[in-house]
């Protein structure tokens, strides 16, 4: 029989009140194996919040905006009430929830009576993520509509949830792959496995169910069919990476390039871009090097495609995705744009893969095919001098920053973990002045914790945001800083309010990038507050015309391409 | 094996336009005797019931019964090229699974389009008993809609024996349009018992706007809080007929 939706529905009801991880994964577990094998994958992607596999391409582009409005067409009630059941809840499900709970509904009523099953709702969803061009908007509506139409309150929070993607009931996928394990009574180890090379585990679970063990352990790499790739997060400073590390990593020149993944067997090689779209084409001398280079039958390999001068200098990075955009004339631009290809990672061997080895080894693998290509260039260390140093080196020969590795990780595709960090040098902190500020979520509800961030333009005296952060501050600044902000506040629309600039914070920040967001046409990366400046006015704080000197210096150290080309 | 002639390309197109207020990817069947489609929209609130019997077609052979799937926009995109009178015609190329369109008139052209893969879906009619049958004019309707869309997205259908009542309500403002027996609009009411239903005006005002051009006179049926059926009356015993279901309040 499919499975209501409803009994999905309560099982997440149940998890969000729940803080124990085992009891949490055997309920689970019970739940899944309660499943048709068709309701398996949905089921599991469903309940870690995802209304489509991991692994599609297709997204469901609704808005909040455009969700809130049916919400309110089925229930009728008017904005007020609305927003403060979202400021009460401070989750869009359990708004939605408490408002279906509280009100007359006016449903659209389906042609056809039934319940709904979370076979329906996937296909529901799918119609949704199908639908596009003219009216797809509307269409978009209806289908929703009707799902909600049908939904009782605890059906309507998550169906809210899932299509807005936020979940938080603290099932996360990793006690989900013990969830599998437990409920097919498969070795964790290998649902691990088969995550990790699906890189969704609503799939693996289906094949858990249906073919078992022996099914999981024939899951593998197939050449050609690229693979999600392992993607780092950002360190403040290279201490920070040893520390995380457990004192000892290795650190890599991260470069200002395109990343890209190879794929070869035999004469045939085929380059993936970071977005895992085929750029063979754009890139035709690489293939070239490659096919020179690696010896070995087959081999997936991973590296950074990067534009030089035509002394081997790096030039930036907006030169190179010329090529990528351009598929015609690649030949003339080959010779005006040369790029060079520096390998960092090997994932499949000959048969073999290798993303389960420890990266040391991987490299020393890496070295061993990799022929003429050179690698990016690589310390190990357990001294924050000499990787300062090594920093340094990366930075002044016009690379972006460093890559620290975790000496005994594996590759894990598809996620952005702590194994992998990006440090880029610290640029000078500035001193900014909060604007408006919104309150936060969860935990956070009830503060005004998320600010935004200006700079003060010297010639028009106007305040224009460059940022916004929710990162440095205690859980007691926060408490000051919320009650200060609503004693400026001018203005208050939805969970924003705007303020009278008078708060000065000291910001730092990885990075200026330009940014269509802001009117200032930059917006400051990884943004987080070091201080309160209460020893200064607003009108001391940094100008718009100092963060604009810092975002072109940024520039000089790449080549000679100034900004003014590029905007 | 088919070959579909319909001797006005803009009968053909208003038929297509129609069908493509509810789907997207139409599965007509193809009868020695008929060409039919039913199918619901991706959310199952509406369907719509359409059959043009062998009569209406210029020419019409088919060998044996058929299913083609084919993506109705693009359908409309080609048929669009087509000018009043000219002459349409459409044919399966079995080796290449494509359809084939020919438009002649001042001069030929043809186009083909790729055919998909066929819904196997079985779509019931709706069992309702109506306690409401109203015959209007097409432009009656289009009017009473066009004004009720003025001020909200949904409006209330009522009737008894004297009168069919559009209401129309708003968050700021409200319409009242009442069309009285015997008036020019309103060419027959009977109602068994006074009933009333809510419906959302995104697909009653698109189907009849398109159907509204394929016919000029139409006939509702419906009951408190039930889908309604909308039949246009068709030249040449063809069929259009749309349900769509209410909007329910609930305490």
């Amino acid at each position: 029989m499919p499975t209501p939706f409803k009994a999905l529905a309560e099982l997440c009801e149940k998890l969000e009140n729940m803080t124990k991880r085992i009891p949490m994964v055997s309920l689970v577990a019970d739940f899944l194996k309660s499943l048709e094998t068709d309701d398996v994958e949905p089921a599991v992607s469903m309940i870690l919040g995802r209304a489509l596999p991991k692994q599609n391409q297709q997204t469901l582009e609704v808005s909040w905006a455009t969700l809130s409005e049916i919400i309110r067409r089925i229930t009728g009630v008017d904005w007020e009430l609305f927003i403060k059941a979202f400021s009460q809840t401070g989750d869009v499900g359990s708004a939605a929830k408490m408002i279906f709970e509280n009100s007359k509904l006016k449903r659209q009523a389906p042609l056809f009576e039934r319940v709904l099953t979370i076979n329906e709702i996937r296909q529901g969803f799918e119609a949704i993520a199908q639908t596009a061009g003219y009216g797809s908007r509307e269409k978009k509506e209806r289908i929703i509509e009707t799902l909600l139409s049908l939904a009782s309150p605890i059906e309507a929070k998550y169906l809210v949830k899932i299509i807005i993607g936020e979940m938080r009931t603290g099932f996360h996928e990793g006690l989900m792959e013990q969830a599998v394990s437990k409920a097919f009574q498969v070795p964790l180890k290998d649902v691990q496995r088969a995550s990790m090379v699906l890189g969704d585990i609503g799939t693996v679970a289906a094949i858990a169910k249906t073919e078992g063990r022996e099914g999981l352990s024939k899951v593998g790499f197939k050449i050609f069919r690229p693979v999600k790739l392992m993607l780092a997060q950002m360190a403040n400073d290279v201490a920070e990476a040893l520390k995380e590390h457990g004192g000892r990593a290795a650190f890599e020149h991260k470069l200002d390039g395109a990343r890209v993944q190879i794929h070869k067997q035999g004469e045939n090689v085929k380059i993936f871009s970071r977005r895992l779209t085929d750029v063979t084409e754009s890139l035709p001398e690489i293939a070239e090097t490659v096919r020179k280079n690696v010896k070995a039958e087959e081999a997936i390999l991973e590296g950074e495609v990067i534009a030089v001068d035509n002394e081997g200098n790096p030039i930036p990075f907006q030169h190179l995705m010329r090529r990528f955009k351009r598929v015609h004339a690649i030949e003339a631009i080959a010779e005006t744009i040369p790029v060079n290809l520096y390998l960092f990672d090997i994932l499949y061997l000959n048969g073999e893969s290798l993303i389960m080895l420890p990266y040391l080894q991987r490299r020393q693998m890496l070295a061993e095919n990799s022929g003429e290509i050179p690698l990016t260039k690589q310390i190990i260390t357990n001294s924050v001098e000499e990787a300062e140093h090594f920093l340094k080196e990366a930075t002044d020969s016009g690379h972006e920053g460093l890559i620290a590795k975790k000496l005994d990780s594996e590759y894990v595709p598809g996620i952005r973990g702590k194994r992998w960090l990006k440090i880029k040098p610290i640029l000078e902190p500035l001193d900014l002045v909060i604007v408006a500020a919104e309150y936060g979520y969860g935990r956070r509800r009830e503060w005004l914790s998320d600010y935004y961030l200006a700079a003060r333009d010297a010639e028009t005296g106007e305040f224009l945001i460059v940022g916004k952060t929710f990162k440095g501050l205690t859980d007691a600044e926060i408490t000051e800083m919320t009650k200060h902000l609503k004693e400026l506040a001018v203005k208050e629309e939805h969970r924003r309010i705007f303020v009278i600039p008078k708060i000065v914070v000291e910001v730092a920040y990885n990075e200026i990038q330009k940014s269509p967001k802001y009117k200032c046409g930059m917006a400051l990366r990884f943004a987080r507050i070091t201080r309160i400046r209460e020893d200064k006015t607003p009108e001391e704080a940094d100008t718009i015309q100092r963060v604009r000197e810092i975002y072109e210096k940024q520039f000089l150290k790449k080549g000679n391409i100034s900004l003014r080309n590029s905007k | 094996m088919f070959k579909l002639k319909v001797a006005d390309a803009k009968l053909l197109r208003d038929m297509a336009t129609a069908i493509s207020i509810l789907v997207d990817e139409a599965t007509f069947q193809i009868t020695p005797e008929a060409l039919k489609l039913r199918a619901m929209d991706p959310s199952r609130v509406a369907m719509v019931d359409f059959e043009w019997p062998k009569t209406v077609f210029e020419e019409y052979i088919c060998t044996e019964p058929t299913k083609m799937c084919i993506n109705i926009g693009e359908l409309l995109k080609l048929l669009k090229r087509a000018g009043k009178d000219e002459v349409v015609e459409l044919a399966l190329d079995e080796k290449t699974g494509r359809l084939q369109l020919k438009i002649t008139g001042k001069y030929a052209r043809n186009f083909t389009m790729p055919t998909l893969e066929a819904s196997e879906e079985e779509v019931p009619t709706p069992k309702i008993t109506f306690n409401v049958r109203a015959k209007a004019t097409t432009a009656g309707l289009r009017q009473a809609i066009e004004d009720a869309e003025l001020v909200s997205d949904h409006v209330r259908i009522e009737a008894d024996n004297e009168k069919l009542v559009f209401q129309a309500t708003g968050d700021l403002m409200g319409a009242t349009i009442e069309i009285k027996k015997g008036s020019d609009a309103l060419l027959d009411l009977e109602a068994k018992e006074p009933s009333k239903a809510t419906f959302s005006l995104s697909y009653l005002s698109e189907i009849i706007k398109a159907a509204s051009a394929t016919s000029d006179i139409a006939t509702l049926e419906f009951s408190t809080d039930m889908p309604i059926k909308l039949d246009f009356q068709q030249a040449k015993e063809g069929k259009l007929v749309f349900y769509l279901a209410p909007r329910i309040e609930t305490a």
